[in-house]
């Protein structure tokens, strides 16, 4: 099957000279669609840098990028916007919902950015939420929701955009295990059924039988266990 | 605006009092220039609506009427350079009567003038002055408010000479004063004592072009020609009193303009983690700067419109002596610069905003 994200040779250097450090050293990764790849490391091996520029969030020092074929590591902060919203989807450490949207306009304002504020992003919003158990709080705060709630609310956002990858950065951080595997499973779910790619950092061992593959970041470098 | 009016309002609070606040400010700059322009228009009418152009003053008279003194000789001398009619006399004489009989005191201002001139002011009650009753005058309808009526006689104090009041005219007022119309056959009852024998008067006035005005300074001696603008800010007081409103109406946008900068700003720096996620799923930063845009142009207009209902309110109840005076104009030329105002408010906002990293939304930003 064809890779839906491939990287090639990132390294990452913070800042320059007496003071640089480098972060990622020469780490390469390929994910088919349909695949749910777990990354897991200890604290500052650099798991967050490796998700940030894989989501376009942040240039590689070298390497090379492409996601669906497409090479993203020389566009523009502006063009890497227009990628962000049309090709990834995040789902952050802490949920990160705007606090003054209720569930519902949550995932309209995806639609918004993108220009297609219509029925049928209505449509498709009443049924991420169907299927993510949320249409019981369509018209809640995110104040007024639990830290599992919050969570899938996040997913379904970032479901919303129909992504080509989905990037989670310790999804489950906040929530009890039990909570925590019900939202990581509902990600393996949806990537399995709409045959997305996605990558998911965490610190929790018990979450890894969900996923296809798990790959370990030490001191820049990865490496593939089974 | 999607963003915008949701965050509006889900934070009524905040909006409403920062929209309070602007409202106070904008009545006060409304209220302020209301009274600005008022209080020029009571104190120099007679020279705003005069019907003349420029004014010829005697040399080094520091723009002001009262101090010019010209002759005969000089009218002789301007109306060379000018058509039939378009330069007349005038006598300015500050004093002070009082209603014959009565000890009450007023000032006024005299105005001599050829009662055939472009000078000759609009009658709105009575009949005009003709030309050889040396004792009537015509006043403005302001006295009115001193218990004066026509046929009443009033008594000018520097020279003991008594006058009848047979007409009034309105909108005519000279250094907070109100103007008193006489021929120069009067004039010259008032004035005799100071000199005896010459027709002297302080100014000329000129209906002409502005090349016109400056031929006929460059080719006669010891005169000035200056615009009925000049004139106004020599007449004693005008300056000082539109200066000082004019600088509490600079300092009123000012305030404004920090006010609304500070909370913005703050409100911004509060959000920093938000604008951060919504660059991270996608927003632009023009997306983002326009919200912040719209939120500063709403309030702003809704406070605008509020005060301006405010203001016009207000200026129903104010006793009719106050002078107050807001025209459409003046209200929408302050609209638009405050407007203007509140936008450069939102600058740092916007700058801050466009310096946002979507980066700031994973990983440590937890
Ligand atoms: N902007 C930066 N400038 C300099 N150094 C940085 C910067 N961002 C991260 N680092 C460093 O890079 C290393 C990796 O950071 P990163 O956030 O990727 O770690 P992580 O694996 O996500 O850790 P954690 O599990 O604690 O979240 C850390 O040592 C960190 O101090
Ligand atoms: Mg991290």
């Amino acid at each position: 099957m064809e890779n839906q994200l491939l990287l090639e040779n990132i390294s990452k250097i913070y800042g320059d000279g007496d003071t640089s450090v480098k972060v990622l050293d020469d780490v390469s990764l390929q994910v088919k669609a349909g695949e749910f790849v777990a990354v897991v490391g200890p604290s500052g091996s650099g798991k967050s840098t490796f998700l940030s520029i894989t989501g376009a969030l942040l240039s590689p020092t070298s390497g090379r990028i492409m996601i669906g074929g497409k090479e993203i590591h020389k566009l523009s902060p502006k063009k890497m916007n227009q990628l962000r919203l049309e090709k990834i989807g995040f789902v952050f450490q802490s949920a990160n919902l705007i606090p003054y949207l209720t569930v519902q306009d949550q995932l309209l304002l995806i639609s918004e950015l993108s220009g297609m504020h219509n029925k049928n992003a209505k449509k498709r919003a009443d049924n991420l939420l169907d299927r993510l158990g949320l249409n019981h709080r369509k018209n809640h705060y995110p104040e007024s929701l639990s830290g599992g709630e919050r969570q899938r609310v996040a997913i379904a956002r970032a479901w919303m955009n129909n992504p080509d990858i989905i990037l989670a950065d310790e999804p489950t951080a906040s929530l009890d295990s039990e909570r925590g595997r019900a939202v990581v499973q509902m990600l393996a779910d949806e990537v399995k059924l709409h045959k997305k790619a996605a990558i998911m950092v965490t610190h929790d061992k018990r979450m890894l039988d969900l996923c296809d593959r798990v790959v370990y970041i030490e001191d820049g470098r990865l490496s593939e266990k089974q | 605006m999607f963003l915008a009016l949701r965050e509006m309002k889900h934070a009524k609070l905040r909006y409403v009092l920062i929209g309070f606040i602007m409202i106070l400010l904008i009545w006060l700059v409304l209220f302020v220039s209301g009274l600005a322009k008022g209080l020029s228009s009571d104190n120099a009418s007679s020279i705003q609506n005069m019907n003349a152009d420029y004014l010829v003053l005697q040399q080094d008279s520091d723009h002001r009427l009262t101090r010019s003194t010209l002759s005969d000789k000089n009218l002789q001398d301007v109306r060379e350079y000018t058509e039939e009619g378009k330069a007349t006399p005038l006598g300015v004489q500050m004093t002070t009567i009082t209603k014959n009989g009565d000890s009450k005191k007023s000032d006024i201002t005299f105005f001599a003038i050829d009662i055939n001139s472009m000078l000759a002011p609009t009658i709105t009650e009575g009949k005009m002055l003709n030309h050889r009753a040396a004792h009537e005058v015509v006043a403005d309808r302001s006295l009115q408010h001193e218990g004066l009526k026509l046929g009443d006689e009033i008594e000018d104090l520097a020279s003991g000479e008594i006058f009848t009041i047979v007409g009034f005219t309105e909108g005519q007022s000279f250094s907070h004063t109100p103007v008193v119309y006489l021929n120069f056959n009067g004039w010259s009852t008032i004035s005799h004592n100071r000199t005896p024998n010459q027709d002297v008067f302080n100014t000329i006035a000129l209906n002409i072009s502005a090349n016109k005005a400056k031929q006929i300074e460059k080719n006669l001696p010891n005169i000035n020609v200056i615009s009925k603008d000049q004139a106004l800010q020599g007449i004693p007081g005008y300056k000082e009193e539109q200066g000082s409103l004019m600088m509490m109406i600079a300092f009123l946008f000012v305030i404004a303009a920090f006010v609304l900068a500070a909370f913005f700003y703050v409100m911004t720096i509060q959000k920093m983690n938000q604008f951060g996620v919504l660059k991270a799923i996608g927003a632009k930063s023009t997306y983002l700067a326009r919200t912040i845009i719209f939120q500063v142009v709403f309030i702003t207009i809704i406070s605008l419109l509020i005060s301006i209902s405010l203001t016009f309110g207000v200026s129903f109840i104010l006793p009719d002596s106050m002078p107050f005076d807001l025209s459409a104009q003046l209200v929408i030329g302050c609209s638009f610069l405050f407007l203007a105002v509140s936008m450069i408010g939102a600058l740092l906002s916007l700058y801050r905003v466009s310096k946002i990293d979507a980066i700031e939304a994973i990983g440590r930003a937890a």
